[in-house]
């Protein structure tokens, strides 16, 4: 695999504001599926704007396959499809109707695009709506029609904001299949932005945890969440006054054991690796397992662990007042 | 440039087109200039003794039209050109506004073509309402009388000298729809200028009933130009070497007018639409 998207201190500063994005640097190889997370305000949709050529770079430099986003724009928009926020497609126009003028505006040969406008429907299982206007189109069907309009000139790279932001529980897992099968059966690299965890966990290869305009960590969602030291195992024994502490100490890789009244919390790695031997020592003791419960670390709580606070309580507010979302990226060049 | 100009201008037509009710609204604004303006404000009213809609005394001044709304027309023609040109790229504001035009940044066409995507568009609606205008000026009573000898040619010159005007306008107008950020704005610039452009040309009455300090003006006036031009069509059959020489010269004052504003609006559509 070979770098697709190499950002480099990645800086912007509005007019009279501060440094809403403050030298972010991170690599996105190709095929990937890289996230940035982070509440409102964290600097997620100006970094895609400045890497898909919307919004000027004050500082650093980036490159998509190699060309210089700043020095050979017009190349980069040729490798790469944008799905903004907000959903922008012509309501007055059919579905069909989208997707050809994409083509067009994307020298797609118009036979080529008749046969890519056709199969991008199917994909998006609009086959048969593509005719409607898209003003018919439910909230779902317009997202899924936004996400295949920025496919029909096959991009190398595919930025989404926030691409499920404001759908429905049920739509939401619908657009994640259809990033995955993007992802897996047409090799496309995947640049999102999102502040919903699970999307980020679910989804991504990599996440880059942005707050206050920086990237915090990255890493693999797995690698992000066993870097906490690991899942929490509470077991509740009736122990009969013997104290299992130190046993529970000596397992291999358990970091910390706690005991409280009736039970016992321990942090380690993986519970399903050490669980067996802990259950079997116990029970050749002749004590009684009276209840168990098990916790895996989530990307909140390694939000928690780079920033001091829980995504949860930046989204609420933490943010400085300052919010990211598509338009106020937008409001903000025009000021 | 002119593949993606074309696409963007027809996904617009394509709009209008299935909006039937904005298709009849602009192209009746016209019966309303000719059938009520073009009654009520008639000169001839003055000379109640004239025959029905002739201008009498009034004819040489009103170069030669027999009747107030042969005179009227052409400058009816025009004021819809302009009304027209400066409201349809409120489409362009709301494009920006929905984040659409954001969308078009992102495609690797140069950014031009979204200024003259919007300028064919606005054009080619602009050439709709000129035929139905001319149409409801012959149907309208004591309407237009075309000259002796008008003929298919003079009826080309018509269009094509519309088909002008309403690319100065277009051009004009599409630059100003590029560049606001909201619809409050656009349709305040828009207020602002439709109306001194309107009153300070010869579309209603001839220059000599202007002021001597607004003559120059009002000559000079996009409006006029176009204005004067189609009257030299409708109301002679055959031209002299004056009257040709003056049609060219109006011809000449519009193409001035339509460079300027087409690399006036180049410029404000670049600086629109760059990245910041």
């Amino acid at each position: 695999m070979s770098k697709i998207i190499d950002a480099k201190g990645l800086t912007k500063i509005f007019q009279s504001s501060a440094k809403v994005v403050d030298g972010v640097s991170f690599a996105v190889e190709e095929g990937e599926i890289f996230s940035l997370l982070g509440p409102n305000g964290a600097g997620k949709t100006t970094t895609i704007r400045m890497l898909t050529t919307l919004t000027s770079i004050t500082g650093g430099e980036a490159s998509i396959g190699g060309r210089d986003v700043t020095k050979e724009p017009g190349v980069v928009r040729e490798l790469i499809g944008v799905v903004p926020q907000e959903i922008t497609l012509d309501n007055e126009l059919r579905g069909t109707e989208n997707l050809l003028l994409a083509a067009k505006l994307h020298h797609v040969p118009t036979s080529l695009a008749h046969k890519r406008a056709g199969e991008l429907l199917r994909l998006a299982e609009l086959g048969e709506s593509g005719n409607n206007r898209v003003s018919t189109y439910s909230g779902g069907m317009k997202r899924r029609l936004q996400l295949v309009t920025a496919l029909v000139h096959n991009p190398k790279v595919l930025f989404l904001d926030e691409p499920t932001v404001g759908l429905d529980v049920q739509t939401r897992t619908r657009i994640w299949d259809y990033i995955r099968q993007l992802n897996r059966e047409q090799g496309l690299t995947i640049l999102m932005t999102t502040h919903y965890l699970e999307e980020a966990d679910q989804l991504s290869d990599i996440v880059a945890i942005m707050d206050h305009g920086t990237i915090k960590v990255s890493g693999s969602p797995t690698d992000l969440k066993e870097s906490l030291h690991g899942d929490v195992l509470v077991l509740s024994v009736n122990d009969g006054g013997e104290d299992l502490t130190s046993f529970l100490k000596s397992v291999p890789n358990v970091t910390e054991v706690t005991r409280t009244e009736d039970s016992y919390r321990l942090k380690l790695p993986k519970v399903e690796s050490a669980l067996p031997a802990i259950i079997a020592n116990i029970a050749s003791r002749n004590l009684q397992i009276t209840g168990t419960s098990f916790s895996k670390p989530t990307l909140d709580q390694v939000f928690l662990e780079v920033t001091g606070r829980s995504m949860r309580d930046a989204q609420d507010g933490g943010g400085n007042g300052r919010t990211d979302s598509y338009a106020t990226a937008r409001r903000s060049e025009t000021k | 440039m002119i593949t993606e100009s074309l696409a963007l201008g027809k996904r617009s037509l394509t709009k209008w087109t299935r909006n039937p009710f904005a298709v009849i609204v602009t192209s009746l604004q016209a019966l309303f200039w000719l059938a009520l303006f073009g009654n009520s404000f008639n000169p001839a009213n003055a000379f109640p003794s004239t025959a029905a809609g002739s201008l009498g005394p009034l004819q040489q001044a009103f170069g030669g039209a027999s009747t107030y709304i042969t005179f009227l027309t052409p400058g009816v023609i025009s004021i819809v050109a302009l009304t027209g040109m400066s409201f349809m790229g409120v489409d362009l504001v709301f494009d920006r506004i929905n984040g659409y035009l954001d969308v078009l940044r992102a495609f690797p066409i140069p950014r031009t073509s979204i200024y003259f995507g919007g300028v064919i568009q606005n054009v080619a609606k602009g050439m709709v309402a000129a035929p139905i205008t001319f149409l409801i000026a012959l149907l309208v009573p004591n309407g237009l009388k075309l000259a002796q000898g008008f003929g298919a040619l003079n009826l080309l010159g018509i269009f094509a000298t519309i088909a002008l005007l309403t690319t100065v306008f277009s051009t004009f107008f599409t630059g100003i729809a590029i560049s606001v950020k909201s619809t409050d704005s656009f349709f305040a610039a828009v207020n602002f200028l439709t109306f001194p452009i309107m009153f300070t040309s010869t579309a209603f009455f001839p220059l000599s009933f202007f002021p001597a300090w607004l003559k120059p003006v009002a000559q000079a006036n996009p409006i006029s130009l176009a204005s004067d031009a189609m009257r030299l069509l409708v109301v002679n059959g055959t031209f002299s070497p004056a009257e040709v020489s003056a049609f060219i010269e109006d011809w000449v004052g519009l193409l001035i007018f339509g460079l300027a504003f087409a690399l006036l609006g180049i410029a404000m559509a670049r600086n629109a639409l760059r990245a910041r």
